[in-house]
């Protein structure tokens, strides 16, 4: 059984609103607001609490009183039912019986059915009263197969609707509630632990809100009050949205940890941005990978050893410059697939070099213009073979150009290392070890 | 009874037989066919050491791995403790970047035992490549032997191989592979300062499991 309140127009909408959701809320959690001045809302739990329709149409009547709202109310077996009633029956309060919907909905003009469902296509409202239609009873009469032969699903869904026979579920509006608390604190906090502990229970909160929503965390933006400072705002963004405050408090205290307040703290501001949960479907052949929001933390904890800048995934820069590349946030999903054995390249072991960041400086004696012996703070000796010179330039139009010759050089030991000459300034660095 | 059991016995299995095979199964152990006359492939859940002096091909084996399991659509992490590995080296050595998480060490080996811990711990990872290869022996010295016990416990039932690089072997008890690479032999091509470097020769021992004879690597140099 639905309920139905319908307010007759006699002042602004959104005046009325309120009111009337009001009353709807402090019957049923879960309310359809159909128009501005009319909510629908689900009885089937009243009845073990409040009694039959007729007592919970008395109970309605008496919690509109106590809100100074008039309006009307319909009881019936679907929503659209109680709607119509409640919208264009000429009595205040109507409770249908079950299964009389069709002899209470039958007195109603057949337009009434076009205004109250705006998907039907209106150039049929003519058609039927050409025939002779003018009440809902009138089109209830009607064969179904013959009324879906000439007026197709439509037709049918009239037919439904006059007899009271269409059941959907509520077309719930979800209560919107900003994920945002602010604390004024009584005596200032100059450490991030007891900071830490208030945030927590606010956090707890807003996860369970989360959670109970369908909702997930992509961001937490924390504004901190400083005494007789500017306000300190911290912006995290998480991997994947999260629904459990531990891994947001834990990254918290580690962004917190690298970039403390300079100042004691008064009140702060903490904000959730929610956002639709990821869903992911995971291969069954390809093998596990780390779960991001663990992955995110274990990274941030290595960082604030390392440092930010020295965590992530490389990326190859489009360019000549040598050992351009640029760090980047482990991506989400990892786009790999297993090949076949006869694909897999790096079947034989490929020389790779270690470089040195920055570079070594070397002092190089030459011998008919190529290095003879070479002098470093990892590597001293004469030089066996060389390769060499390899020119290469670069980027001459930027600030970061380039211009040199490498050297590929053998010492004794059996080291290969490889040496470069700025040629704008003539000195040797050591750029790396063949390993 | 005696009778039953000895007829039954070819049918019965022991849990934990059952779970190791299910392990298997599951993740398997790691190809290398580079690394083919010394072992064909990586066992799952123990410490992989590599040792050898500068230049004795270290580095080629460890991107040989990650290229191997990176391919197989792991992700995999390195540890460089001294911020040397080139990312242009390990792209044409095969190694997939996107599955890589790279960890650029400021030449604090502890900060980088720690890192290994964390990770050990996050799971999910194909090979975790722990490299110190310029680790003085005073810095060794201070390093508790006990890391590797730790390390040796948080990768065994998982998947994830432990790679370490250095100089001289240091996981030794708690290592489950340790191949020792020596000095190379370098060849070139072509002559005079007009040469090219060809390829490095370098000779392997197979420390663990031992028995096998020494064998020569040969690494190639990128044409």
């Amino acid at each position: 059984m639905y309920a139905c309140l319908h307010q007759p127009s006699s002042g602004e909408a959104s005046e009325r609103a309120p009111g009337l959701l009001e009353v709807a809320y402090s019957f049923a959690p879960f309310v359809e607001q159909t128009a501005s001045a009319t909510v629908v809302f689900g009885t089937d739990a009243l009845q073990r609490t409040i009694g039959p329709p007729s007592r919970i149409a008395v109970a309605i009547v008496q919690r509109q009183k106590q809100q100074s709202i008039r309006a009307h109310a319909a009881i019936a077996s679907t929503p659209d039912t109680a709607i119509l009633l409640a919208r264009y029956s000429e009595r205040k309060l109507v409770v249908v019986r079950v299964g009389h919907d069709a002899a209470e909905l039958a007195p109603l003009p057949l337009s009434a059915l076009f205004e109250h469902d705006p998907s039907l296509p209106p150039e049929l409202l003519p058609v039927l009263q050409s025939w002779g239609l003018s009440r809902c009873g009138d089109l209830a009469q009607l064969p179904e197969n013959g009324l879906v032969e000439r007026l197709g699903t439509a037709g049918l869904r009239l037919r439904r609707i006059a007899l009271g026979q269409l059941h959907r579920p509520l077309r719930v509006t979800p209560i919107e509630s900003p994920y945002e608390e602010q604390v004024q604190l009584e005596h200032a906090l100059d450490c991030v632990e007891p900071l830490l502990f208030l945030v927590s229970r606010i956090l707890i909160g807003f996860c369970e809100r989360l959670r109970s929503q369908m909702y997930a965390a992509r961001k937490l933006n924390i504004v901190l009050e400083l005494e007789r400072n500017q306000p300190y705002l911290r912006s995290l963004e998480f991997a994947v949205p999260l629904q459990d405050h531990r891994p947001m408090l834990k990254l918290l205290q580690l962004d917190l940890d690298r970039h403390p307040p300079h100042a004691p703290v008064k009140g702060f501001t903490l904000r959730l941005e929610p956002v639709a949960p990821r869903r992911v479907q995971h291969h069954l052949l390809l093998p596990p990978v780390p779960a991001p929001d663990k992955l995110q933390l274990t990274l941030s904890r290595i960082a604030a050893m390392v440092g930010e800048t020295n965590v992530g995934t490389p990326e190859l820069l489009n360019t000549f410059r040598p050992d351009a590349f640029r760090l980047l946030p482990p991506a989400e999903d990892h786009p790999g697939r297993p090949k076949a054995i006869e694909d897999l390249f790096g079947a034989r072991l490929q020389l790779a070099l270690r470089m040195f960041r920055p570079p070594l400086a070397a002092r190089v004696r030459l011998q008919k213009h190529v290095p003879d012996f070479f002098l470093s703070r990892i590597a001293a000796g004469p030089i066996v073979r060389a390769s060499g010179p390899w020119k290469s330039s670069g980027e001459w139009w930027t600030t970061s150009r380039w211009a040199g010759e490498e050297w590929d050089v053998a010492l004794e030991g059996g080291a290969v290392y490889r040496l470069f000459r700025e040629l704008q300034t003539c000195q040797w660095f050591v750029r790396g070890v063949y390993d | 009874m005696a009778r039953l059991l000895a007829d039954l016995s070819s049918y019965l299995r022991s849990g934990s037989s059952l779970a190791q095979q299910q392990q298997t199964v599951l993740h398997p152990a790691l190809p290398v066919p580079g690394l083919a006359p010394l072992l064909t492939e990586l066992p799952r859940g123990g410490i992989a050491e590599v040792t050898g002096p500068r230049s004795s091909g270290r580095m080629a084996v460890l991107l040989h791995v990650l290229a191997q399991a990176t391919s197989r659509g792991e992700v995999c992490a390195l540890l460089d403790t001294h911020d040397q590995f080139a990312p242009h080296s390990a792209a044409a050595a095969g190694v997939l970047l996107p599955q890589l998480v790279w960890v650029r060490g400021q030449n604090r080996p502890d900060d980088m035992l720690r890192a290994a811990d964390l990770l050990l711990h996050a799971g999910g990872f194909g090979v975790i490549v722990l490299d110190l290869p310029e680790v003085a022996a005073a810095v060794w010295n201070r390093i508790p032997t006990s890391w590797w016990y730790r390390f040796q416990r948080a990768a065994e039932h998982t998947p994830t191989i432990l790679v370490l690089c250095t100089e001289k072997p240091q996981a030794r008890a708690c290592a489950q592979i340790s191949i020792e690479l020596t000095s190379p032999s370098v060849e070139w091509r072509g002559t005079s300062c007009f040469a090219l470097l060809r390829r490095f020769e370098t000779l392997a021992h197979l420390r663990k499991p031992a028995g096998r004879p020494a064998t020569s690597l040969s690494i190639r140099a990128v044409s």
